[in-house]
């Protein structure tokens, strides 16, 4: 009997328990939540200005608002928006990070930085830079007539209207590229599309943190090829076709020789014929997609070498064959010097569904 | 009947739960490349000492190292299990405190510290009570249930690798060892000793065939090599040893649209805490059996509540993290003793053993 009673209130105990603890501590419903999906970043001076984009749900139609507030660290402007809204403010859905791009060129380092330390922002969210104001930007994001705010976020999504000459970087590449001493990164750059919302141009390239120059969408697919991001899909013009790329390797060797850097890239395409204008022969396409393709590859290589950015991450395969403190030096000492044979190999899969001459 | 599959699921667990935190950022802290080196090199220490102990504890087969110790003094059993139940102690301390902050750093920003420290003592101790076969059944059940997701996590957390960063795979600094009297290198042995001392203090109802546990302890290199060389290869050297959770921060990484959950860290870290809270309990019941021994009058409940309030007013005191990292450095010594000492001693007693009974038989 008494071993019952003290089940009884041991039971009593473990009940009250449960209920009060829920589990939850300081919880804050999703109905007192902002969930912004789109940071900007812009700096004028010495402050800093961020725009958040909220969807703001309402049971007949989704919303989205613009909040924006300046000051001096990211975190402080976001303590100010917090303070003033009714909402929490909360980073853990936030998708997309765009900077202006004067704060690209005067340098991302303190802020990806502090995007990596904070702990509600995903290391995953995307990057990228507005060509122009970011206002305009903006605006064209809610003005747009489907808009619940996740345009920008599935304009880059992969399994949503991502192209192949889009570049995909994430807030944890760049903040790799940082310190790297052989990897640079690319950001797209966007800008209000006249009649889309959204409209890419290009990549940025950013050395340590700072933006140093451009390339531009074609270049973006190579190095998206390059990088080994899958390129299925993507249609390539020409003088005489227009071909689909339905598969891509790419194989690499390097070789250091007295100094000099060597690179041997090989890509190999398999492809089908989408178009032709007069009538190519096979082989007049394979040589024309070699060309074309080296000749652009060449091209943005050398710019890149220029800037002493290290895009395509080349450096990393020379990794074995320097020391550490050489590889410290492989941007200035090596790279800008860096000869590089890049070939193509198309394989015609199929003419798509007419023949072509022989 | 033999026990050893029992044995060895919960020798796994409890260093799995040790290996994905703050091992991996003790490697790459202590030196700049070839740390393959500095992870085979401490397997190596493991394996050994693991080796000589499960010999040892064969060698003398029903006792235990406590009734093996007393066997030989009272005092000398005192003298040499007294550090022993120190570093237990320690270790469950900064266990404790160390994974309610890796915690709240992750994922529950907004809870209290006690109350995840509560969370912990008080599921754990709960097992304790339970006994050693409660302990046992309970691993097989986590291991049945979080060993599929940790085999997924691990599999994912290579999408963003570069193998390229594993290259140098040698330095001169690696190859001179001159990496292994480094601090984090010191500290970064606690991975490898916490974990199979509880061996030693299995009572003869649950049998286990040591040879069996050191194979076994083979299936635990990779994982070593995984927590180390995935933030590694995901971020490289200059970046990784920039995290205070390299691998968490890897894992974060990795992006999954067909999973429903957007984050596979969660997936992760609740496997890691199970595992945990059970390396917890194994380490509670096995200071309890040396505390229950030297102070007698201290029966079951009363010690482990005891035991259960000492530590968690201690986790409470520590204010911050670099007073756990100090604390970890502190432990150190004890951890010398408990890897090195507890096995020889072991052994030697062992060997001393077989050779009385070869004189009189």
């Amino acid at each position: 009997m008494r071993i019952s009673a003290r089940r009884l209130v041991l039971f009593a105990v473990v009940l009250a328990g449960t209920l009060a603890l829920s589990g939850c501590w300081d919880i804050k419903d999703i109905n007192h939540r902002s969930l912004p999906v789109v940071m900007g970043v812009k700096q004028i001076d010495d402050t800093y200005k961020v725009l958040l984009l909220i969807p703001d749900a309402t049971p007949s139609r989704t919303d989205v608002k613009i909040i924006s507030q300046s000051g001096s660290t990211i975190d402080e402007i976001l303590d100010k928006i917090d303070r003033n809204m009714e909402n929490k403010v909360d980073l853990l859905h936030l998708k997309v990070i765009i900077f202006e791009r004067s704060v690209a060129e005067k340098g991302l380092s303190q802020s990806v930085e502090s995007f990596m330390r904070a702990r509600d922002i995903s290391n995953k969210t995307l990057t990228a830079i507005s060509v122009g104001a970011l206002e305009p930007l903006f605006d064209k994001l809610t003005s747009s007539s489907t808009s619940d705010g996740t345009e920008m976020y599935d304009f880059f999504e992969k399994n949503a209207g991502w192209s192949p000459e889009v570049v995909q970087t994430r807030i944890w590449e760049v903040f790799r590229s940082m310190d790297s001493f052989t990897r640079d990164v690319v950001i797209p750059t966007i800008q209000p599309g006249l009649s889309t919302t959204i409209e890419s141009n290009g990549a940025a390239v950013i050395k340590n943190g700072r933006m140093v120059g451009v390339i531009d969408s074609d270049e973006s697919l190579l190095y998206n090829l390059f990088k080994g991001t899958g390129t299925q899909g993507k249609i390539e013009v020409m003088n005489h076709a227009t071909v689909k790329i339905v598969a891509d390797r790419l194989t690499r060797s390097s070789e250091l020789k007295e100094g000099q850097a060597t690179m041997k890239g090989r890509l190999h395409l398999k492809v089908t014929v989408l178009e032709t204008v007069g009538a190519p022969t096979e082989a007049e396409i394979k040589q024309e997609i070699d060309e074309q393709l080296s000749a652009r590859f060449q091209s943005m290589l050398r710019a890149a070498q220029a800037k002493e950015a290290d895009i395509l991450g080349i450096g990393q395969y020379f990794r074995d064959k320097l020391s550490r403190e050489n590889l410290r030096q492989w941007r200035t000492k090596y790279y800008p010097f860096m000869k590089i044979e890049f070939k193509v190999h198309v394989i015609i899969q199929d003419e798509g569904l007419l023949k072509m001459k022989r | 009947m033999d026990k050893s599959r029992q044995v060895i699921v919960m020798f796994w667990i409890t260093h799995i739960g040790l290996i994905f935190f703050l091992y991996p950022t003790e490697i790459i802290g202590s030196l700049t490349a070839g740390h393959w080196c500095a992870v085979l090199l401490g397997f190596l220490i493991h394996i050994s000492m693991l080796a000589v102990y499960t010999k040892g504890l064969s060698q003398c087969a029903p006792l235990n190292v406590i009734d093996l110790f007393q066997g030989v003094g009272r005092v000398f059993a005192f003298a040499m299990l007294l550090p022993l139940a120190i570093y237990f102690i320690m270790i469950m301390i900064i266990t404790i405190r160390a994974y309610a902050e890796i915690v709240t750093v992750i994922f529950l920003g907004n809870t209290p510290l006690w109350t995840i420290m509560l969370l912990f003592l008080a599921v754990s101790t709960f097992i304790c009570l339970l006994g050693i076969e409660s302990i046992f059944r309970t691993g097989m059940l986590v291991a049945l249930l979080f060993f599929p997701f940790l085999i997924l996590v691990v599999v994912l957390s290579f999408q963003n690798t570069d193998w390229h960063y594993m290259l140098p795979l040698m330095d001169r600094d690696a190859a001179t060892f001159a990496y292994t009297l480094r601090r984090p290198f010191l500290k970064s042995l606690f991975a490898f000793v916490g974990g199979f001392l509880f061996l030693g203090f299995i009572p003869p109802h649950i049998p286990f065939q040591g040879r069996k546990i050191v194979l076994a302890s083979l299936g635990l290199i990779p994982f070593f090599l995984v927590s180390v060389y995935v933030p590694l290869l995901t971020f490289g050297e200059n970046t990784a040893s920039k995290f205070p959770f390299p691998f968490i921060m890897a894992v974060d990484t990795v992006d999954v649209s067909w999973l429903m959950f957007d984050r596979v860290t969660m997936f992760f870290m609740i496997s890691m805490l199970c595992f945990v809270i059970l390396f917890l309990s194994l380490g509670m019941w096995v200071t309890l059996l040396m505390i229950k021994r030297g102070i007698p009058v201290l029966k079951d409940p009363t010690a482990c509540l005891l035991l259960a309030a000492v530590v968690y007013s201690v986790c409470l005191l520590v204010p911050n993290w670099s007073a756990v990292e100090r604390l970890m450095w502190w432990n150190t010594l004890p951890r010398y003793y408990a890897a090195f000492i507890i096995p020889l001693a072991v052994f030697a007693l062992g060997a001393r053993r077989r050779r009385m009974e070869a004189v009189r038989p």
